[in-house]
């Protein structure tokens, strides 16, 4: 259940003499703060507006977070394991175009309907794969590889687009976001489902622990025997997979899509993996992390509409909100160098 | 883009004609530039991208435009790139030997400058649309630069705030999502919807909160908004369409849709079919169709001695252009005669939109 880093202090841990309490909640701390920022904004807005409390209002964040969450799950898996996905964008401009056009759309005379999702997703993993690939059969740094296939993802959906805004009309595709379950948007039960299958693959399987030593040290791991490239490849296949649910979420959501539905993606999603506690060093961190990295984001956007704070001042605090949270949530003293 | 890479005049040309010029041209002996100047101009068209639907439609005018006066349109597409695009104008210019009109809109505002400055140097007559610097002044660059074109954001601000105050029923409180903050349509929009604002004393501005022109943030914006003001949210007013469906569907997800009136600027596809099933109350569109043959048809007329530029009022030279404004009483026609099928413009009436004078704040 212990992850490689934590495997490490916990055999530092044996070997030295029983310590106090107060070296060990000092060591743990960095571990939480993540958590803690989470409930510390929480409480505030919840003090400063009491309708923040609200299950409508805890619904809809949960709504506004479900796509955030699937892209920041797919994304964990490559910053933890040291490397970059900058694809994000591109792959799901790519996803919600295949949705669109497939599915009943007012574009052309298709009417695939749940194929029409499902190739999305293939389409996503497929175009994940390649990331892999290029990233490893022609030894690209992942920062670049990836780079490149955001603009293919994107060039490919734009052509197909032509610049126009296909709409879906496909009232069951739209069910996916629209649809509630318990009270719940359906879109928040996929990313539920989505976290739990995420934190299986990575607690409960060999991949998921290749993936953090890998992150950890990539030279130990592959003199420990992992087929290191493999490993790499069918990260960002999962990360593709994932992509590709949130494409189809997003154009379950907006029932549309158009050449810019997914801008400003990739920065949320690194930004909720890097507030979550996940290292962008890789080796640690987790989806757990970034579950609440994603609702710490959430909340605050959510918190800014609810006190009415000045669009003006939103940005700057958010950027405030970003430094605090990673600052709190970096073990400064095992980091030798800042670059 | 295959029209890029061929040599307009020479592509526009009938062989047999090329062989009676040419003919011509052997016998009049020593007159090749007269007989080059009689050929048909290039029609060039400079705009940001083509993947938006808003720049695509820009295109299909033009190209309409060319097709009604037999001539050709090249498209030139800066992808966001200012020196592209001055680039690639200097280009056209060099493989017409001058022969062309430009319709042009500067990607960016101090692009009119460089442009203007080239077309006059190359005797291309030239339009401008959207941005220009204040200070600079089609009559500066006589006779080429013909006009420029704007169309009024405050106006368009305003008239689709007072069609939403009027769908509240003249009171009640309502909530605004603005554009990008630094951009002028969204900084314009904004005023147009202040000036209204000041006009009905009875309707409130609950909050105002940017969503950078995108349907995605604006879902999550109005979502929070249903959680801090609930049912008094009477109205949504939104600076362009593509935020207003994203509002749109944040009701819908709550089944608010078509309770909550909603206006938008731009006349997308979307937002006009929220027009006919009652969801938005109005969008407001400029019509890139006309901005694409009108923009053409313009300075066509000048180089083809129609009127003269420098004799036009300045009214003619630099105006705010008629938008038209889609509602539930004209969505079904407009859908008909706008979005089905393309409209046939009359390219003769070069002043027909003009509505009046830029302002400059």
């Amino acid at each position: 259940m212990t992850r490689p880093t934590a495997q490490v202090s916990a055999a530092g841990r044996g070997a030295a003499a029983p310590e106090g309490v107060w070296p060990w909640l000092r060591r743990r701390a960095a571990d939480w703060a993540p958590a803690v920022v989470l409930l510390g904004i929480c409480v505030a807005l919840a003090v400063l507006n009491p309708a923040f409390m609200e299950p409508r209002n805890l619904v809809r964040v949960a709504n506004s977070a479900a796509i955030p969450l699937i892209l920041a799950i797919g994304a964990t898996f490559i910053i933890a394991m040291g490397s970059i996905d900058l694809s994000v964008e591109g792959v799901m401009s790519l996803g919600t175009m295949i949705v669109a056009m497939l599915a009943a759309n007012d574009a052309n005379a298709n009417d695939f309907g749940w194929w029409a999702p499902l190739l999305a997703v293939l389409a996503a993993s497929a175009l994940g794969a390649v990331n892999g690939v290029v990233h490893v059969g022609l030894r690209i740094p992942s920062f670049m590889a990836t780079l490149g296939i955001w603009f293919v993802g994107r060039g490919i959906a734009n052509t197909a687009l032509g610049g126009s805004a296909v709409r879906v009309m496909d009232p069951s595709i739209r069910d996916l976001a629209l649809h509630r379950m318990f009270g719940m948007p359906f879109a928040v039960w996929i990313a539920i489902a989505c976290f739990l299958c995420a934190l299986g693959v990575e607690r409960l399987t060999r991949f998921g622990r290749y993936v953090f030593a890998i992150g950890g040290g990539e030279d130990i791991a592959e003199l420990s025997g992992i087929a290191v490239r493999r490993v790499r490849v069918m990260a960002f296949t999962l990360a593709g997979f994932f992509y590709g649910i949130a494409a189809v979420l997003a154009a379950a959501q907006l029932g549309q899509s158009n050449a810019v539905i997914a801008d400003g993606r990739l920065f949320m999603t690194v930004t909720a993996v890097v507030v979550g506690g996940t290292a962008l060093t890789g080796g640690e961190g987790g989806v757990l992390n970034t579950l609440i990295g994603v609702l710490i984001v959430g909340v605050l956007a959510n918190g800014m509409v609810l006190l009415g704070v000045s669009p003006y001042v939103h940005q700057a605090v958010q950027g405030l909100m970003i430094i605090g949270a990673v600052a709190l949530s970096t073990r400064r003293s095992r980091l030798q160098f800042v670059k | 883009m295959p029209d890029r890479n061929v040599v307009p005049w020479l592509q526009n040309v009938e062989r047999r004609r090329l062989l009676q010029t040419a003919g011509f041209a052997s016998l009049a002996g020593l007159l090749p530039r007269v007989a080059r100047a009689a050929d048909a101009p290039t029609l060039v068209t400079s705009i940001r991208s083509l993947s938006n639907p808003y720049h695509a439609i820009w295109k299909e005018g033009a190209d309409a435009f060319a097709k009604s006066a037999g001539l050709e349109n090249v498209t030139l597409v800066s992808e966001g790139n200012s020196e592209k695009s001055i680039a690639d104008i200097r280009a056209m210019i060099a493989k017409t030997n001058g022969n062309m009109v430009l319709n042009c809109d500067p990607n960016d505002t101090p692009d009119a400058r460089p442009v203007a400055e080239i077309c006059s140097k190359a005797g291309v007559y030239l339009v401008t649309q959207w941005n220009k610097p204040t200070d600079l002044h089609p009559w500066d660059f006589n006779p080429y630069y013909v006009s420029h074109i704007e169309f009024n954001g405050v106006r368009s601000g305003r008239e689709i705030a007072e069609m939403l105050f009027k769908a509240m029923g003249g009171s009640g409180g309502f909530v605004a999502l603005g554009g990008m903050i630094s951009t002028t349509a969204a900084i314009e929009r904004r005023r147009g919807l202040d000036l209204a604002l000041k006009a009905n004393s009875n309707v409130k501005m609950l909050d105002f909160q940017t969503a950078n022109w995108k349907s995605q943030e604006a879902y999550d914006i109005t979502s929070g908004w249903l959680t801090r003001f609930g049912d008094k949210i009477k109205g949504i007013w939104a600076a362009n369409d593509d935020m207003g469906v994203g509002a749109l569907e944040a009701l819908r997800g709550e089944g608010l849709a078509g309770k909550v009136p909603i206006v938008g600027v731009d006349g997308i596809k979307a937002a006009v079919d929220g027009v006919r099933t009652g969801e938005f109350v109005c969008t407001i569109t400029s019509d890139p169709y006309w901005q694409g043959g009108m923009g053409l048809a313009i300075p066509l007329a000048a180089k083809r001695g129609v009127f003269d530029p420098a004799k036009e009022p300045h009214l003619h030279r630099e105006f705010y252009a008629q938008v038209t404004e889609i509602t539930k009483a004209n969505v079904a026609e407009y859908i008909k005669t706008q979005v089905q099928a393309h409209p046939v413009l009359n390219y003769k009436d070069l002043w027909g939109r003009v509505v009046g004078p830029i302002v400059y704040s």
